[in-house]
């Protein structure tokens, strides 16, 4: 084993050295470069997406032989951008390439490096699996690399809801603005009903799934001849090609006739929550309401059944009710018994309490 | 029998997307036929659930295909959706082995973005820790690895020292496996009373205790016959594919982060780098004891660095990044871990994509397994360096 002396300071090239010799590579096909916190980009035209990578790799004095990563980024509205990065072993140095997709949102096309770098066959991979980006002279993007194989939509575009997120509120504290004066979190114990179960986020799950596929749902109607596609938002897309934020605000709450279409900004987004967290409390309301009268309902019954005579709660006296509480007959208090339990006063309690 | 030349069918075993044909050929007396075989998808050699399909020609692999995706949770997904605090409990469960160095690498990219200040005290912890979670990652490894060659003892050797490692992490971080100790800004709390006599004992002691390893594996003749020229990496295969760690220094090439890209105060201290020559098995691990050594010794010079002072600075009530980003790399245990952080502004990131060493040591397998044996092919798979949690995410 052998433990070699790295000194390699001084031999990498400034950015502005790796600047020019780019742009006297590749002339117009830089578009712009950019040296800050402590990363240096390069940016390029799609056209040169393919020259630029191969003159990092051959040119001896960049000799950018170790291929680091490859992935998307979702720029919203704009599309989509693609940035590898390369380092350099020789030399110690390291840039970042970037270039926007061909194709907006709908059809994002971009390049593939494969032939340059074997390494980038499964990052090429991993970003159509996560992005939708088809990369022109890729081997083979199919089958899906981390998602499973009949999963459908892209999971890292921005119009692509975190399931569990939209179905049910953070748990416990988010932000330290949530304490209260004695730096304690303050605690939102869920009530009886308000607990958000399973059928929830069944619901928003087959939401999204209707967004990434929207031929699905109409499989009986007149478009059931379209194929499956996953890649299926385009068709939609394209009828609006531009939807400006103030046109899609103006009909926040209609998701349902097209489904999947715009990208939803931060502020519909908050909007959105905001609904569905409405929604989410009313159905808790209802289901409360409801629960709460199945179980006075039931105590009712159980009155009925448990005491001969056939008179209801009301006409029952003190002491009786006092003994029933005893024997934890009506223990539960619920909605309906709580205004009688007061007004029967303090003396039934203090017995009850002062018998154990 | 003149019919079978041209008989084929498709083998129920497929790869999953591929149409491997299976030929049948001969004049019926000698036929032999292509097979495939699956390891895994829970094969202890592999370290997690990960699938590998091997197109057989008798005994030797013709071609390989890694499997990925079984442990796939959407970290990246997830941490959109979280502030650069809860980012941290996030960060240290992909790699299970290696949590601590998971977690920093992410509050390094923050702070970069931020200009955040560390107190120097908290710069030397995380590297104390850092280091600590190497040795704890390594030896993990080779105990492991003797298993998968048909070995027991050593693992329970490696566990003896991982458990009083983890004894002195949980001392300090509350955590054995998920430390979630470092925030934006420095570490959670200062170490604890007497931790820094427990720290240089222990490293004196698993200094000591690192040449039972040595014996008991490195200069094992079986050992030998496993591992020698089994899986030779070359070193531009490697960087083409992205290897890093031990892996690609096996190999010959000395490329480790906390020498070429100083992070911390990794600039100040001396970093050896352990390298092998010829990128087979046997370096891999030879390599993975020197950089456990390596390790110890850089602990031991810490200890000598630790300065007294804060260890966590103050930190607004909403932490929020500048709009730009960042590209940070740290040297993980099993390789270069990098992370590329996009800020909107806000206080989730815009995108925090994380490139893991694991992954690039998966993608290398079907170079390094055509050709090979099938027993060679668990002395590869181990010996490439690589936790599923990690190749997943």
């Amino acid at each position: 084993m052998t433990y070699p002396v790295l000194s390699r300071a001084g031999e990498a090239l400034t950015p502005a050295e790796q600047e020019e010799l780019l742009r006297d590579r590749l002339g117009e096909g830089v578009l712009e470069t950019l040296d800050a916190n402590g990363t240096f980009t390069v940016t390029v035209a799609p056209d040169a997406w393919v020259a630029t990578t191969r003159a990092c790799k051959d040119e001896p004095l960049l000799a950018y032989d170790m291929f680091d990563c490859l992935f998307g980024v979702d720029r919203s509205e704009a599309g989509f951008d693609i940035v590898a990065i390369l380092y350099s072993t020789s030399r110690g140095q390291r840039i970042l390439l970037r270039v926007h997709c061909e194709g907006g949102r709908d059809k994002p096309v971009c390049p593939s490096l494969v032939d340059l770098y074997a390494g980038a066959n499964w990052m090429e991979r991993e970003t159509w699996d996560m992005f939708g980006i088809e990369f022109e002279g890729h081997p083979g993007l199919t089958p899906r690399l981390l998602c499973a194989e009949n999963f459908e939509g892209w999971p890292l575009r921005k119009d692509f809801y975190l399931a569990s997120r939209e179905a049910k509120p953070w748990p416990g504290v988010k932000e330290p603005a949530e304490l209260d004066e004695q730096g304690n979190p303050i605690v939102k114990i869920p009530g009886p009903g308000e607990a958000v179960g399973p059928s929830i986020l069944d619901e928003v799950m087959a939401e999204q799934a209707k967004i990434a596929n929207p031929h699905a749902e109409v499989s009986g109607g007149p478009d059931a001849t379209a194929p499956p596609e996953p890649a299926a938002p385009e068709p939609a897309a394209q009828t609006t090609p531009g939807p400006g934020p103030s046109e899609a605000a103006d009909e926040p709450e209609a998701p349902d006739e097209t489904p999947g279409v715009d990208f939803v900004t931060p502020e519909e987004r908050e909007a959105k929550d905001a609904d569905d967290a409405a929604i989410a409390s009313a159905r808790a309301e209802l289901s409360r309401i409801q629960q709460a009268e199945a179980r006075e309902q039931k105590a009712a019954e159980q009155a009925a059944a448990g005491s001969d005579t056939p008179t209801a709660g009301p006409a029952i006296p003190e002491g009786q009710t006092a003994d029933l509480r005893d024997e934890g007959g009506l223990d539960e208090r619920d909605g309906g018994d709580d205004a009688q339990a007061e007004a029967e006063g303090d003396d039934a309690g203090h017995d009850a309490e002062e018998d154990r | 029998m003149g019919d079978l030349d041209t008989r084929e069918q498709v083998h129920p075993g497929t790869a999953p997307g591929e149409d491997l044909v299976l030929e049948i050929r001969g004049d019926g007396d000698f036929d032999t036929a292509d097979m495939t075989l699956s390891i895994g998808p829970a094969h202890p050699a592999t370290h997690g659930v990960l699938r590998v399909i091997l197109e057989m020609d008798g005994e030797k692999i013709r071609d390989a295909h890694p499997v990925i995706g079984y442990m796939h949770r959407g970290f990246e997904k997830l941490a959109e959706a979280r502030d650069f605090r809860q980012i941290m409990a996030l960060t240290n469960r992909h790699d299970w082995l290696s949590g601590f160095s998971n977690e920093l690498g992410v509050a390094l990219a923050a702070e970069r973005l931020m200009e955040f200040e560390v107190p120097d005290r908290a710069q030397w912890i995380r590297m104390l820790l850092a280091e600590w979670n190497r040795v704890l990652n390594h030896l993990m490894f080779v105990g492991s690895y003797a298993i998968e060659l048909g070995a027991i003892t050593p693992m329970f050797y490696a566990f003896r020292e991982r458990e009083d490692i983890q004894f002195l992490l949980e001392s300090a971080t509350g955590g054995r496996l998920h430390f979630t100790y470092n925030q934006v800004g420095g570490v959670k709390i200062d170490l604890p009373k007497g931790f820094m006599k427990e720290s240089t004992d222990l490293s004196a002691m698993v200094r000591k205790r690192l040449q039972d390893y040595v014996d008991l594996v490195l200069g094992n003749e079986i050992f030998h016959a496993r591992t020698k020229g089994i899986g030779p990496l070359p070193p531009e295969v490697a960087l083409a594919y992205g290897v890093t760690g031990p892996t690609l220094q096996a190999a010959g090439v000395p490329e480790d982060s906390r020498v070429t890209e100083p992070y911390l105060k990794y600039g100040e201290i001396d970093v050896r780098v352990p390298t092998g020559t010829n990128g087979d098995s046997f370096d891999r691990f030879a390599v993975l004891l020197g950089r456990i050594e390596a390790s110890l010794d850089l602990i031991d010079q810490i200890h000598d660095h630790m300065p007294a002072g804060p260890v966590n600075s103050k930190l607004p009530k909403i932490v929020k990044a500048p709009e730009g980003y960042t590209y940070i790399r740290t040297e993980n245990p099993l390789g270069q871990l990098g992370y590329y952080l996009e800020s909107d502004g806000g206080k989730n990131p815009w995108r925090l994509k994380m490139r893991t060493p694991s992954f690039s040591n998966v993608q290398v397998l079907p170079y390094l397994l055509r050709g090979a044996l099938v027993p060679d092919a668990v002395a590869i798979l181990g010996s490439v360096f690589f936790v599923v949690g990690d190749v997943d995410r």
